[in-house]
């Protein structure tokens, strides 16, 4: 398999987020990695301290400027995570509109991260720069129901809600979305929190609809940073073997966040001790020692088609 | 297997040098790995063209402050390569001395990266502050030859100078040396070059002992670069794996390199004329000066007009041990 992926995101010296979440996966998985680091930062900000450097516009542009004289810029994929600086969101949007002419069939995965739980966590002039200039590119979009919400103008309620929303998601660009976790109540109960996706598909008599699934993923008591960033990456492989199956890629990428998240929390607890919360060290994924997972996932969950 | 490596090397987009020659060989069998990156460029320097920015020694010093202050600056191994810059070399050389202080069992697995086939390919300025302060604290070192006489100020032009060189360098510092490629004559004639060993041990009774390993290994048609920087983490591998055997250790880091050198070889010949130089993956220590060509340290010609004899050739890796006790 010869597929290279251009992941742009965060690098922490210690711990699982941003490419250092991204990249080993996709490397065991065989894909290769070339990776942009938007910043350097000793570890994620979830720790009591956190120091570091940041990449401007300007730097990136240079880097990417060395990748193109070399006449190197062709990628299968481009993954982009976490952002802080609309100059930075924008000249990636430059750099992705020129890798797409240099190869149209580019798939550009996209986690819009903006905020979760009713609040931005990134400054709010980021959100135009999503929806009129990122989102469009997108080919395949993971936002989670705030995001989601932030992006259409449209609250989720209901099921309904998300299957409409999903497909303003289409009209705005992306061919697949995928709402990485919601409040809608699970069938399964309280233990239980809902993600859907959706994927516009061609029909064989040439007729557009979309594939539309649900699932209902084990909610875990803690709070893990990085994982979001794993999921991106895990579903643009299984995107990539199932390119027309998103229920296949989704229980694939989903079963791989279980096996990993169940690894953790088992060392953090061990680690912890009894009757003690685990600290964010404790918490960082168990990635390097999830490898068997990566490779090849046991399938735990299933997506039902709408 | 609770292992955490730092790792203070560059980091290429594209490419494996530095960090990315080394983080994934040594996530892949399972040990966690730090990285600093000392500098992030588009590739490495042996291309047409290359752009980057580098990271200063306050730059290095913020990212170990955030560390320290979160109390998870424990490490089992330090890894550094290739460095250019003098202040950099000297902080890090701190930090390892904090961490040692941290953990006094923590191995520092040091490439010191100066130059090869007699000439430097750093600045003259690091010269001392490997030789006085780096290589000290170091306890696995992997200089090619050039290296190893620049450390001792001693030339090498029989394997029992090599002998003496390991012990001077281990007189230095690190218990365990290898001098990953030299000029000596191979036994197996002018395709192989000579690689040597040596590790100094403690046996229970208190006696000093020392094993010697001597390679011969394929040389091989080609300019790679980042292959020094996988020998390296490798090594640090198979030695966490073989403290006590450098024997297996070598054999094992060495077929990897084998390996990995195999299959690139296999895949750029697929892609282009054996005319033109590979631009994918491998070997070779270190970068040159960015508006140099690639220097080619541990490779000698072979014809590559026949590629069954290549093939065979790869096929066969020779390993032979000389066994020396020191008292």
């Amino acid at each position: 398999m010869e597929c290279r992926v251009l992941s742009i995101q965060s690098h922490v010296v210690r711990g699982y987020v941003g490419n250092k979440s991204a990249t080993f996966p996709l490397q065991v998985l065989g894909f290769e990695v070339d990776s942009i680091n938007s910043v350097q930062f000793s570890n994620h900000t979830g720790y009591a301290h956190w120091k570091g450097q940041v990449l401007t516009a300007e730097e990136l542009n240079v880097l990417y400027e060395g990748i193109k004289l070399n006449q190197v810029n062709r990628y299968d994929y481009i993954l982009t995570g976490y952002s802080r600086d609309s100059s930075f969101l924008e000249t990636v949007v430059d750099i992705i509109q020129e890798l797409k002419k240099a190869n149209p069939s580019l798939v550009y995965v996209c986690d819009p991260v903006m905020g979760d739980h009713g609040a931005m966590y990134v400054p709010e002039y980021l959100l135009p720069v999503y929806r009129d200039k990122v989102v469009p590119l997108a080919d395949i979009l993971t936002p989670n129901q705030f995001e989601a919400e932030l992006l259409t103008g449209r609250k989720i309620t209901t099921e309904e809600d998300a299957l409409e929303v999903m497909d303003l998601l289409h009209k705005l660009g992306p061919e697949t979305v995928v709402l990485t976790s919601t409040d809608l109540p699970s069938k399964r109960g309280d233990q239980f929190l809902v993600a859907l996706g959706s994927q516009n598909i061609v029909k064989a008599d040439g007729t557009k609809t979309s594939q539309k699934i649900c699932m209902d993923m084990p909610k875990v008591d803690a709070v893990f940073v990085g994982t979001g960033d794993l999921f991106a990456a895990m579903l643009l492989a299984w995107t990539h073997h199932h390119p027309k199956d998103l229920k296949a890629a989704c229980e694939k990428t989903a079963s791989v966040m279980h096996h990993v998240i169940r690894r953790t929390m088992t060392y953090a607890n061990e680690m912890a001790g009894p009757g003690k919360r685990p600290s964010p060290a404790q918490l960082e994924l168990r990635m390097v020692q999830s490898k068997a997972d990566i490779e090849n996932p046991a399938v735990v969950l299933e997506a039902r088609v709408l | 297997m609770e292992c955490r490596v730092l790792s203070i090397q560059s980091h290429v987009v594209r490419g494996y040098v530095g960090n990315k020659s080394a983080s994934f060989p040594l996530q892949v069998l399972g040990f966690e790995v730090d990285s600093i990156n000392s500098v992030q460029f588009s590739n490495h320097t042996g291309y047409s063209h290359w752009k980057g920015q580098v990271l200063t020694a306050d730059e290095l010093h913020v990212l170990y402050e955030g560390i320290k202050l979160n109390k998870v600056h424990q490490y089992d191994y330090v890894l550094t390569g290739y460095t250019r810059d003098t202040s950099f070399l000297e902080m890090v050389v701190d930090i390892i001395q904090e961490l040692k202080r941290a953990n006094p069992n923590l191995v520092y697995v040091c490439d010191p990266v100066l130059g090869d086939h007699g000439s430097m390919y750093v600045p003259q300025n690091l010269y001392p502050v490997y030789k006085n302060k780096v290589v000290p604290v170091a306890d696995i070192i992997t200089p090619n030859q050039f290296e190893a006489e620049l450390l001792t100020g001693k030339n090498i032009t029989t394997e029992k100078d090599a002998v003496e060189v390991m012990d001077l360098l281990h007189a230095m510092g690190p218990d365990t040396v290898v001098i990953t490629s030299s000029d000596l004559p191979s036994r197996l004639g002018d395709r192989f070059l000579v690689s040597l060993g040596s590790q100094r041990k403690v046996r229970p009774d208190g006696s000093r002992t020392t094993q010697r390993v001597r390679m011969e290994v394929h040389k091989v048609d080609a300019v790679f670069v980042g292959t020094g920087d996988l020998f390296a983490a490798m090594l640090l591998a198979w030695t966490h794996h073989y403290p006590d055997d450098l024997k297996m250790a070598c054999e094992k880091t060495f077929s990897v390199m084998h390996h990995v050198i195999q299959r690139t070889i296999s895949y750029a010949h697929g892609e282009k004329t054996h005319q033109e130089v590979f631009r994918h993956v491998c070997f070779v220590n270190g970068f040159v000066d960015g508006s140099v060509c690639h220097k080619n340290t541990s490779a000698s010609f072979i014809t590559l007009n026949s590629p069954q004899t290549l093939m065979c050739l790869f096929n066969i890796l020779y390993v032979y041990i000389i066994f020396l006790c020191s008292v």
